[in-house]
């Protein structure tokens, strides 16, 4: 059978990296990836793999190529059947064809690739990171930035030893009308804020519960299951709401808005949170809450969520006001955050919704429209390629936003135990059984080293 | 391929106003030709219409039956209209199982109100494939398995349908282009390079027209969204398969004669290609254009390039050249204010092998126009 098609498939340099994984933590192995790192020199052409095609990667991959300075060079995905929809988004904007790939290691040896674009399930968004990392590559990764806090402080650890740029995939980071509501909180106007809602409140309908099936022609499962277990394959997003895969519905959602309220707020990692809710209305199979309410406390200020995924009278801020000079419907926007200050009151909405004030009084004193920053947050990215500088959503911002999604399925994993949490040893100081889920058990040889 | 256009000028007027044979001969409308057109007085109805002509393909069958659809207009061409088929009686439009002389009856012509002196149709047909009767086996979740609403496979006992023997092309596309596109309606900024869509759009608002290049005319129809092939059908009278259709246009039922007589049984009913289960470019040989330069086409092939590999009824690329829009969609609330997401099957001539099978699909924006894409129509 001839060849017809440019798979790239790994050389024999496959077996040195599988080596090194499963045996990691051996400070050889180490010193043979550090001797590779090879550093582009940022040019005016960023010399980008893609990591995922899935309609995230396509979406994001397409606004990468947009821009005259950026040429796709891989498109990666563990699935050959996602590559015709990439290939053909390239076409359109670059003469040149990217290679693929279903291995991304692949891309990570190649030396003539700048930065890698990860858009997998989460399960990958940390091994994938610190590799890229080790690899000399810098990395825009998909939020939430990974599924344990032990996984975020590795990530940190690894963008900081190989000096990479990371940008993580909250583009509220780059909205204009984010900066303005911060720089109004932080002026003190809003007075002391000592409550902070976060809301997440969805009318999701049931995974999928396929059957077992062999697993199909062109599908790496061994790949796409990588770090978390190698269950029997079964089709669809069964997946989403499984402790080993993914942070659930709720928490690679919500992420964005509690990106939001903590940039704003400007705080850090919580002193504690408690849970409540859980599994109460699907009956799917899902191991992650389908109805949560947490609270996190912080010096002077409690932070609360609520989310649910079986809430018909709540929608995500439409389409045709993102991008508009209207403002959602605030009672039922689903995806809203309410400051309470001892002088006002403050609401802003995630995907362009703008926000608004309302002093003692209740009148308005302050409002602006906003804008989706999917560009801008892809235009900074390359910026920092550039200039080396921190990027607007950096990964130790982002490990902490993580942190809090993670703290809060902790809690229900424990029976919705009150937690207290030492950012210092990253652990939890009253519970042993949670300090479990800090770390994840994952398989060989997808094993994230102590030391990265 | 000849459309046919007539003015009635008088009682009685027999007149073969126009034939016209486009450049691309076979590009996929079928040869229609010897158009008549009479207006006769009945005793008790008014007056009918009577339409003859001969339709000269010779591979029209019951199991392949031709599609005539006819269209008209009141106002010299400038407005044009599907003729429903409910007006029509003889043995000449919708389905026609053989090829020969064919006369079409067209009642109630005055009761309805239309000036008869004034009028002009034109008449085309499309090569068609029938899918009997009867069950299947599914092995692809509509929408991909990604639609959370749909908890189970679709019923997949279907009644007897039709389908489009071949992809839609750039010259049928053209055609609707000039006829209902005069003011640009069916165009997208997309297909402005003409080297890559294979139409040249000349002219200024309201007077498009549109030709083919060169060597295109049989090539699919390409960057057309959703709601352009959704069009373009309607005016045919068509519309897109469901997923379940098109699945089971692909791989055919348990028996391919039908659940009625259950005399042939399907040898592969749960074949991956068209063909059978051998690779798409097994033994060396190429049976349909995927990515590659191995199956001898770079970029999209004319359709029905590889006819000796199409399904067990005989529907041509099905696998591979263009992927094919087809009616499921599927949404989330996660897109909220986004019109859903279309399914396209089949794969493209830059899939890999695997994506060109029986189950896989992709999910697309519908207002997608893509390179990739085209459709076919089905008629039930």
């Amino acid at each position: 059978m001839c060849i017809y098609y440019q798979l790239t498939i790994r050389n024999m340099k496959t077996i040195k990296r599988r080596e090194f994984l499963e045996t990691l933590g051996a400070a050889s192995a180490y010193t043979v990836l550090s001797s590779n790192i090879v550093h582009a020199a940022p040019s005016d052409k960023i010399n980008l793999g893609v990591m995922g095609l899935g309609g995230r990667g396509v979406y994001m991959m397409e606004r990468f190529v947009k821009r005259p300075d950026v040429e796709v060079v891989y498109l990666c995905d563990v699935d050959q059947r996602r590559f015709s929809v990439a290939r053909e988004a390239v076409s359109e904007y670059q003469d040149k064809e990217p290679k693929l790939t279903q291995d991304f290691r692949v891309m990570l040896d190649d030396p003539n690739v700048d930065a890698i674009y990860i858009a997998t399930p989460d399960h990958w968004h940390a091994l994938g990171t610190i590799m890229a990392c080790q690899a000399g590559k810098d990395v825009y990764v998909e939020k939430p930035l990974c599924v344990t806090p032990w996984e975020g402080k590795k990530m940190v650890e690894a963008a900081k030893k190989y000096n990479r740029v990371i940008q993580v995939g909250s583009q509220s980071r780059s909205s204009q009308y984010v900066d303005d509501a911060a720089e109004y909180v932080r002026s003190g106007k809003l007075g002391d804020i000592h409550i902070a809602r976060v809301y997440h409140l969805m009318n999701l309908n049931n995974n999928h519960t396929a059957k077992e099936e062999p697993v199909p022609d062109g599908l790496d499962y061994e790949m796409w299951c990588g770090p978390a277990p190698k269950l029997p394959y079964r089709p669809g997003t069964w997946w989403r709401d499984m402790w080993d895969f993914n942070t659930g519905s709720i928490g690679g959602d919500i992420y964005h808005q509690l990106d939001i309220a903590r940039y704003i707020l400007d705080k850090s990692d919580p002193k504690s949170v408690y849970s409540s809710g859980g599994v109460q209305y699907f009956k799917d199979g899902r191991e992650i809450p389908d109805t949560l309410l947490a609270e996190y406390e912080y010096d002077k200020l409690t932070l609360h969520v609520e989310a649910a995924l079986w809430t018909p009278n709540y929608i995500k801020t439409p389409f045709s006001i993102r991008d508009s000079d209207q403002y959602p419907n605030w009672e039922f926007n689903s995806t809203k955050v309410e400051l309470l200050g001892t002088e006002g009151f403050l609401r802003i909405g995630r995907h362009g919704g703008g926000w608004q004030v309302f002093d003692a009084q209740g009148e308005m004193v302050i409002s602006e429209y906003g804008r989706q920053t999917n560009e801008e947050h892809i235009g900074n990215f390359i910026d920092c390629i550039k200039t080396r500088k921190k990027t607007n959503s950096n990964v130790e911002d982002a490990r902490q936003s993580a942190l809090l999604v993670q703290m809060a399925n902790i809690s229900s994993r424990v029976g919705n135990q009150k937690l207290l949490y030492d950012a210092k040893t990253n652990n939890f100081t009253n519970s042993k059984e949670a300090n479990k889920y800090v770390r994840r058990k994952d398989r060989k040889p997808w094993i994230i080293p102590e030391t990265v | 391929m000849i459309i046919y256009m007539n003015i009635f000028r008088s009682i009685f007027l027999v007149m073969i106003v126009l034939l016209w044979f486009t450049v691309n001969a076979f590009s996929q409308w079928l040869d229609i030709t010897d158009v008549k057109i009479k207006k006769e007085m009945t005793e008790m109805a008014g007056p009918e219409i009577v339409i003859e002509y001969d339709l000269e393909s010779q591979d029209i069958s019951e199991k392949s039956p031709a599609y005539v659809f006819i269209r008209f207009s009141q106002d010299g061409g400038t407005h044009w209209n599907l003729l429903p088929l409910q007006y029509l009686r003889g043995n000449g439009f919708d389905m026609v199982s053989s090829a020969g002389h064919k006369k079409i009856y067209w009642w109630g012509v005055a009761e309805l109100g239309f000036d008869i002196d004034s009028m002009e149709i034109k008449i085309r047909g499309l090569q068609m494939v029938r899918i009997p009767g009867g069950e299947f086996i599914m092995k692809s979740f509509p929408g991909g398995g990604k639609d959370p609403s749909v908890e189970a496979k679709p019923n997949t006992m279907l009644p007897e349908y039709f389908i489009s023997k071949n992809e839609t092309t750039i010259t049928m596309y053209a055609d609707y282009l000039n006829e209902m596109g005069r003011r640009g309606f069916g165009w997208n900024r997309r297909m402005k390079d003409s080297l890559k869509c294979g139409i040249v759009r000349e002219g200024l608002d309201p007077d498009y027209s549109y030709s083919v290049k060169p060597q295109k005319g049989n090539h699919p129809v390409n960057y057309v969204s959703w709601y352009d092939a959704v069009s373009f059908l309607g005016w045919c009278g068509l519309t897109l398969p469901t997923e379940v259709m098109w699945e089971k246009a692909f791989v055919g039922g348990i028996y391919l004669d039908g659940d009625d007589s259950k005399k042939e049984k399907n040898p592969f009913p749960e074949r991956k290609f068209p063909w059978g289960n051998e690779a798409p470019d097994g033994d060396d040989l190429y049976r349909c254009n995927f990515d590659g330069e191995g199956d001898g086409f770079v970029k999209t092939a004319p359709v029905g390039s590889f006819e000796k590999y199409n399904s067990p009824y005989g529907v041509s690329d099905l696998a591979g050249n263009v992927a094919e829009w087809t009616l499921d969609w599927y949404t989330t609330s996660f897109h909220a204010g986004i019109d859903g997401f279309r399914m396209v099957r089949g794969g493209s001539r830059i899939d890999l092998p695997v994506g060109v099978d029986a189950v896989s699909g992709a999910t697309q924006f519908p207002i997608k126009e893509s390179n990739i894409i085209g459709f076919r129509g089905v008629k039930k």
